[in-house]
């Protein structure tokens, strides 16, 4: 693994197109700001993490029971929204702070 | 891995056109790529989702607009351009569920599976604001 130092505000460059800089530290937590193309999906490692773990959790034989959903809300709609497919070359800026909020 | 001399487990009906394709599988399951989803009238609003290849292997999910109706995942631009969804009515969505052996049951809102209707390809995908949603959302069983 290549280990850089850094000072807030000082970044680094990936690929010449996705820039990592310092943007502060608060307390134990360093803030960084990510540039990166809108085709380069940025997500804290954890995120990945938990759901792959879920995934393996959830894996069944499908033979147990299903449960019974307790009368709920009425079914909608879809409602996702979807953005409209930018082109590669909008950049996106995000500051992604690696401390869990609960 | 098994071998054939085990009795293969009954299968569901299987029709082709029922197929997803997941081309990145699902995390931590990388390398499975092939579905189908099955869905029965009395085990409605639940489905599984069952490896085309291991007809015992099933994830159960659930249209996540039954169970959190505000349910509403911001779709990241690469993952709409990737499955080629041009509005929210050509994608069907529908999250995992844990079967947990106190009987609870939880559905994870933080990782979507997305599939084009019309294409029957498919990502599970991690929302742009998918840190407002809970992996283990508690669902109202009886």
């Amino acid at each position: 693994m290549l280990i850089l130092s850094r000072k807030p505000g000082e970044s680094i460059v990936i690929d010449g197109r996705i820039t990592v800089k310092v943007v502060r530290f608060d307390g134990d937590t360093i803030k960084l700001g990510i540039s990166a193309p809108s085709d380069i999906p940025v997500h804290r490692q954890e995120v990945y993490d938990e759901i792959q773990k879920n995934n393996q959790e959830a894996l069944t034989n499908n033979t147990l029971p299903l449960p019974r959903l307790a009368a709920g809300p009425l079914p909608q709609q879809s409602s996702i929204s979807v953005s409209p497919a930018n082109s590669a070359t909008t950049i996106k800026h995000k500051v992604i702070t690696p401390a869990i909020r609960r | 891995m098994k071998t054939a001399e085990i009795a293969e487990p009954e299968k569901r009906n299987v029709k082709n056109e029922n197929v997803i394709q997941l081309p990145y599988g699902l995390l931590g399951f990388e390398r499975v790529k092939n579905y189908v989803l099955l869905s029965q009238p009395h085990e409605k609003p639940f489905m599984w989702l069952q490896m085309l290849d291991n007809a015992s292997q099933a994830f159960l999910v659930v249209s996540p607009f039954h169970v959190v109706p505000e349910y509403q995942p911001d779709i990241a631009a690469e993952d709409v351009e990737y499955l080629g969804l041009s509005d929210p009515a050509d994608a069907l969505v529908v999250n995992i569920v844990t079967l947990r052996s106190s009987g609870e049951a939880t559905v994870n809102l933080k990782g979507p599976i997305v599939i084009n209707r019309h294409t029957l390809v498919g990502k599970q995908v991690i929302p742009n604001n998918a840190a407002k949603f809970e992996l283990c959302h508690p669902l109202p069983v009886s």
